[in-house]
């Protein structure tokens, strides 16, 4: 009995270890979503900005960093964020929530699914 | 840019109707001053976004949200990456072909009475950011047919964003010279479809004053986008005197007793994957068409319903609806009370305008559209009717490629270039299925059918 208890809490440890904090996404969709909410605003090409900061390379990147980017808020530019999944689909949920001051002038996405997939698609941008 | 009426401008002057002139010189003949085309890459460079970004089809003028947003707020956003020179400069050159030759009355000095090749239009943009809240659209145009500059738009804006209530809004005010210059939709005069047209064409018949004015005015409009949804402007409107007229090449609509005064409303609701917006538009003024008689007028007010659909999806599928109804009441106090160059005292005009688009990954296009104005009867006003009345149908369709525009396109943003044919195939003109030319002789609205092969290019 002892054994089998030992068994499972291993069990439970490896998979909560292995379990992401977010589903995966479909980075194709991801491309498509992108298209459709980000890109009028964002680019996805290398060094690029538009009226927002370039997204190549926005996974594991500290906020408000872009060096020849100058329209960051102020918020964004104090704001102590290093963009990972759970901080970039919170923040594109309800970006005025997350960051009040900020000069984004988006509403938000509310499914998660087509968050998840625009995650995983700038988790290619790299 | 002075094509749209061009050959209806040729059809009044060569029958020598006075009352053309005194009255349709407002209702049609500074319609040439409507311009047809307009891609400005300065904006580009100026926002780092590609043409695609503001513009369906990866080139000007038909406008996404974010073009319409971008005009809202005078024009200028801005990559954040130092100062921009705002400077763009466009050609357009043509190949039309009617599908009877011109009359004699009707063809252009220099040019044949068909298949005509030409320069049509050279223009040069101050297009972009002054200041953080202050942008500009001036545009300046040679006209290779007409042989001569004029200014062609003119729209300063001081714009800026805030919040009223909780809600974010946009203010601004444009000093301009065009009562639909300033509309940020792409449904009424200055920004419908067709995005182009040959000066070589019969035109499409008498317009709403509404239309009529660009250039020969001077306006102040200020206009509040509300939650992003509620559009509002209002706006006041001079004519320019005979020397402001003389200095930039502009046609004379006449004089203004008091103002014009232009309004507009429109709900716009953004999906992002698709939008649509619906609106009203209204315009009113009374002109006294002859500077050496003042006091007499003719009265014109015009209200209109406009609506357009687009799907933009993920931009490889691109599809767009506009439409727009105006009707015009005129008081002819002058033309009829005064100088009895017509029927009747009061007379109305009708227009109705539609066109769906589809785009294939920004590069590969396709659009049609129909044309329809309907009137009173007028013997006097419409004497090149046959039937008095004056209206005028028909359709356009348009196939174009646009290679560029794209951010990862060749050249961008500094290569733009579009290639395309247009075929207006004509059902009625001035009245019906046929109506009397410029040489007196009787011609067949479908005599005017035209094709035209154009070369549409902005750096």
């Amino acid at each position: 009995m002892k054994k089998h208890s030992l068994w499972a809490l291993a069990v439970i440890a490896i998979a909560s270890f292995s379990q992401p904090s977010m589903a995966a996404g479909d980075s194709k969709k991801g491309k498509d979503v992108f298209a459709e909410e980000c890109g009028d605003c964002h680019s996805a090409m290398p060094g690029k900005n538009k009226k927002g900061p370039g997204l190549f390379g926005v996974m594991g990147r500290k906020a408000g960093s872009v060096s020849d980017f100058s329209g960051y808020s102020d918020a964004m530019k104090q704001v102590e964020i290093t963009w990972s999944a759970d901080k970039v689909d919170a923040y594109i949920a309800q970006p005025r929530k997350v960051l009040p001051g900020g000069k984004m002038k988006y509403d938000g996405l509310d499914d998660a699914a087509a968050r998840n997939d625009v995650i995983a698609y700038l988790s290619t941008l790299k | 840019m002075r094509a749209k009426s061009t050959g209806w401008r040729r059809v009044a002057d060569n029958l020598h109707l006075r009352v053309v002139r005194k009255l349709l010189c407002v209702a049609a003949l500074f319609g040439l001053s409507v311009s047809v085309a307009h891609a400005v890459p300065s904006y580009a460079r100026q926002t780092g976004s590609d043409c695609v970004s503001c513009h369906v089809g990866g080139y000007g003028p038909q406008l996404t949200p974010y073009g319409m947003n971008f005009k809202l707020g005078g024009y200028t956003d801005t990559d954040g990456k130092g100062i921009k020179i705002p400077l763009s400069a466009m050609l357009v050159a043509n190949w039309t072909r009617t599908a009877k030759n011109a009359p004699e009355g009707d063809q252009i000095e220099g040019f044949g009475a068909n298949n005509n090749a030409a320069m049509q239009e050279a223009s040069i943009f101050l297009a972009g950011r002054m200041t953080d809240n202050i942008g500009t659209f001036i545009q300046t145009t040679y006209s290779g047919v007409e042989k001569k500059w004029g200014l062609d738009q003119v729209d300063i804006r001081i714009a800026r964003s805030l919040t009223l209530g909780d809600k974010e809004s946009t203010i601004g005010v444009s000093l301009n010279n065009n009562p639909t210059l300033t509309d940020p939709f792409n449904t009424l005069a200055q920004w419908r479809f067709p995005y182009v047209a040959s000066d070589f064409n019969a035109g499409f018949g008498p317009t709403p004053l509404i239309e009529s004015l660009a250039g020969s005015v001077a306006g102040a409009n200020a206009y509040a986008l509300f939650d992003k949804n509620f559009y509002a402007e209002l706006g006041f409107y001079g004519t320019l005197s005979p020397t402001g007229l003389n200095m930039i090449n502009a046609g004379d609509a006449g004089k203004f007793k008091g103002v014009g005064t232009y309004g507009r409303l429109a709900y716009v609701k953004d999906m992002k994957r698709d939008n649509f917006n619906i609106g009203l538009v209204g315009f009113m003024a009374n002109v006294q068409p002859d500077r050496n008689d003042l006091g007499t007028t003719n009265n014109y007010r015009d209200l209109g319903i406009d609506a357009a659909y687009q799907f933009l999806g993920n931009r490889e599928h691109i599809f767009t609806v506009n439409a727009s109804y105006m009707k015009e009441w005129q008081t002819l106090n002058y033309t009829y009370g005064s100088v009895a160059e017509a029927d009747n005292l009061k007379n109305s005009l009708n227009q109705f305008r539609l066109a769906g688009s589809y785009h294939y990954n920004q590069t590969w296009g396709a659009t049609a559209g129909i044309f329809d104005t309907r009137g009173s009867t007028d013997s006097l006003l419409y004497a090149s009717s046959l039937n008095g009345r004056p209206n005028t149908s028909g359709y356009i369709l348009q196939g174009d490629w646009t290679p560029w525009g794209k951010e990862d396109s060749w050249g961008a943003p500094f290569a733009n270039v579009r290639l395309g044919v247009q075929y207006t195939g004509y059902n009625r003109f001035m009245g019906g299925s046929s109506y009397t030319d410029s040489d007196g002789n009787e011609r067949r609205a479908s005599d005017n059918n035209t094709v035209m092969l154009f070369l549409w290019t902005a750096i």
